[in-house]
């Protein structure tokens, strides 16, 4: 027998309705409310606790609520998390998906159950979600799949996919194959798409970045030059990819007026180099810069480049690479980013 | 179908040539005759090339071929013209193919200064790798090139991909004495006017040496693109393969020979729909403007055909998938419905899509796969081509290989069964 955590909020807790909304971060011995009925759907696993927190509380201290709760989930080692079910309810489902998701993220295998239209089903993360009725309704419905999920989840079972175990899909793209070749799909969608039915195999859409408010004084700005054009000193010394890097580099400028090509290339295997390795300032415009910095039009230039290769990089890791590089950025002080694409 | 849009560019939808029928003939691939010597004489023919193993694999070795550039399926004309011009017109008469059958061509360039690099390509003849590629379901005749002392990278790739060419001519001369098991005819009658029209836009590469397609031997950039071809021409040799960018979203010349995607609109030809042609697409445009005109190009080409509708194929990725989604772009305000097919990159632990671009006309998209998943590792009993791969690993021992390492798994013409589905 392993163990199982179940986050519940104030009121499926027990512990009142609206007015307990403010209730902290509290741990109740087993199983509590629809807890019971999870117990009987489970196998191998027994609930040894029941974490819960005030759906206010939870919404007004996102950071302290999620860091109190996982310190009483981990306390008890348990084997996987439930969380809910939540059903419609806004503020308990994103509660549920914020808890179950931190806890995959340390490792802890987490499952919760809501309606799919829910705002917390796409706030899971890497966390299992089952999808539920819009009421309480859906309690006898859905805790059997909870359950038997996370049971599996507590055993170590490899999951199949979304459609045969009944939870939401989560983002990840599994390959298999299709009964025909994507050409003869093509024309299937197409005719159905001219008859006026639209489909498609992947539900597209982008993020787009507005761009930032304009400098206000670059005059006293301190700038950096970052890039994903690959470049790097002659020879690659710390092996940057031609594509997929798996993270950023650092360069010294500290007493570089320009990117000789004796010095410096690109190693991005996405566009033809040449012309960047007659003259690396093409892709990292430091002689310009150098220049701006003498007549006075920026304030001074960050004393180290920041590169990689933009080339095939999953939107993941590129946003990674984003963050940690603009973390450093704002730690040295920067204020402008001249960021070279290519 | 009523057709019902601002321009209407009444331009016949037969161009001339199209009524005359193409024949494929269909040989057993036990004809297969590697005669070494000749290939050898081949070779010796090149002086960028100092030699050449060749080495015949069936489905089921415990065999990985690595560093391959292309793909060819043996064929020759019984009428003594070339299975790939570079003159005149492909797409009549008869052809006579080896099925079953693939001609690999395999090279390590030279580690000089060059702009494009190729891109790591395997097919394994075993283990979990060989059903995401389809040479790995074909016999290969597999010509590991070895180039000559300090021969650049240009030279290199002409006399490969002529040689290799050349050898899927000759290996397929045992056909001229044989009879046929099969003859697939390819004719479009005129169709049922209340079908709807649909063609097929085909984008080529056509981004440097090394990432280059050719159209009759010429170098696509040079070949007047966008422009309508005749299906019967792609299936006969016109196109083929110089592009060794990502081998997953890669073309290979076999890929055109029997393009699933052309094969399929002359089967549905009179039933389902009327085939309106197919009009070959420049990828890699460099230029913000001049993708945009050459997506627009695309659109009215498509409408000159009478297209009511277009599937849309990409060649190899990234800057490539921008034209995809300015050519779909293109095509949806012209008032022609679109389908695409486009591969996915999703790093298989993130929950991030997987499209290079996209854009909001896009809302009928196929997936070819996710060329970023991994796959289980396999030690094969012998490599071919070259022991160790691109990126320094040795190909016997390779660990887990990501599936765009895989020739055409994820092949971007619609010509593979892989899909990426919702986790």
């Amino acid at each position: 027998m392993v163990k199982a955590v179940h986050y519940l909020n104030q009121f499926f807790a027990g512990l009142g309705a609206e007015e307990a909304a403010e209730t902290e971060p509290t741990r109740l011995d087993g199983a509590v409310g629809p807890g019971r009925g999870l117990q009987a759907q489970l196998d191998g696993v027994e609930i040894a606790a029941t974490v819960a927190c005030g759906d206010d509380y939870f919404a007004e201290h996102e950071d302290e609520a999620l860091d109190r709760l996982l310190a009483l989930i981990e306390a008890e080692q348990p084997a996987v998390l439930v969380a809910g079910p939540a059903f419609g309810s806004g503020r308990y489902g994103y509660a549920c998906a914020r808890v179950v998701a931190a806890a995959a993220e340390r490792g802890i295998p987490a499952v919760t159950a809501m309606h799919p239209e829910n705002p917390g089903a796409g706030a899971a993360g890497r966390a299992l979600v089952v999808p539920t009725q819009v009421n309480v309704a859906g309690m006898r419905e859905a805790l059997p799949v909870l359950g038997r999920l996370a049971s599996a989840l507590a055993a170590g079972r490899e999951l199949g996919s979304p459609d045969e175990e009944g939870y939401l899909p989560r983002g990840f793209r599994r390959n298999r194959f299709a009964e025909q070749p994507g050409a003869v799909r093509a024309i299937d969608l197409l005719l159905a798409k001219l008859g006026g039915e639209v489909r498609s195999e992947v539900a597209a859409g982008f993020d787009r970045v507005p761009p930032p408010a304009p400098v206000q004084d670059l005059g006293t700005a301190l700038l950096a030059l970052v890039t994903e054009a690959g470049c790097v000193p002659q020879g690659n010394p710390d092996r940057l990819p031609t594509i997929r890097a798996r993270g950023w580099l650092r360069y010294p400028l500290e007493g570089v007026e320009s990117l000789s090509p004796e010095a410096y290339e690109s190693v991005h295997g996405g566009f033809d180099v040449t012309l960047a390795n007659e003259d690396p300032n093409r892709l990292v415009p430091l002689d310009t810069v150098r220049a701006l910095e003498r007549e006075g039009r920026i304030a001074r230039l960050h004393d180290a480049f920041y590169t990689t290769t933009g080339n095939g990089t999953p939107v993941e890791s590129a946003t990674r690479f984003g963050r940690e590089i603009a973390a450093e950025l704002r730690d040295a002080g920067v204020q402008a980013v001249l960021l070279s694409g290519t | 179908m009523r057709r019902d849009r601002g321009r209407d560019l009444r331009v016949p939808r037969l161009p001339a040539g199209r009524v005359t029928a193409f024949e494929l003939a269909s040989f057993p691939a036990d004809l297969l005759a590697v005669d070494r010597g000749r290939i050898e004489r081949l070779v010796t023919d090149e002086p960028a090339l100092a030699g050449v193993e060749v080495e015949v694999v069936a489905p089921g070795a415990p065999v990985r071929v690595t560093h391959i550039l292309d793909a060819v399926e043996p064929r020759i004309r019984p009428d003594g013209r070339p299975a790939f011009p570079t003159e005149g017109r492909a797409g009549t008469g008869r052809t006579n193919r080896l099925d079953g059958v693939a001609v690999l061509s395999c090279a390590d360039f030279p580690g000089e200064e060059r702009p494009l690099h190729e891109q790591e390509s395997i097919v394994d003849l075993e283990g979990p790798g060989a059903a995401l590629t389809p040479f790995g379901s074909l016999t290969n005749v597999v010509l590991d090139f070895e180039p000559a002392e300090g021969v650049g990278h240009f030279a290199l790739d002409e006399a490969v991909r002529r040689v290799t060419l050349a050898v899927a001519e000759l290996v397929a001369e045992p056909t001229l004495a044989a009879e046929p098991e099969e003859i697939e005819r390819f004719e479009l009658g005129p169709g049922d006017e209340e079908l709807p029209a649909v063609a097929a836009l085909i984008q080529l590469s056509d981004l440097g040496q090394l990432y280059y397609q050719y159209l009759y031997g010429t170098p696509v950039g040079q070949a007047g693109l966008p422009r309508a071809l005749d299906p019967a021409e792609l299936l006969d040799g016109a196109v083929t393969c110089g592009e060794y960018h990502w081998a997953a979203l890669r073309n290979p010349t076999l890929f055109f020979q029997r393009n699933e995607l052309v094969r399929a609109l002359y089967s549905e030809h009179g039933n389902r729909l009327r085939f309106a042609g197919v009009v070959l697409t420049r990828g890699y445009e460099q230029t913000a403007e001049d993708k945009q005109r050459a997506a627009e190009r695309a659109a009215d080409a498509a409408l000159a055909l009478g297209a009511d509708g277009v599937v849309i194929t990409t060649d190899a990725g990234g800057n490539s998938h921008t034209d995809t989604m300015l050519t779909c772009r293109a095509c949806e305000r012209a008032g022609i419905k679109t389908a695409v097919i486009v591969a996915e990159m999703a790093d298989p632990e993130a929950t991030s899509p997987g499209l290079t671009d996209w854009v909001a006309e896009a809302d009928c998209i196929v997936s070819a796969g996710n060329a970023e998943e991994l796959v289980d590792e396999w030690m094969p009993a012998r490599v071919l081509g070259g022991e160790t791969l691109l990126d320094g690993t040795p190909a016997a021992a390779a660990g887990r290989v990501p599936v765009r390492n895989y020739l055409g798994a994820t092949n971007q013409m619609g010509q593979g069964a892989l899909q990426a589905t919702a986790w």
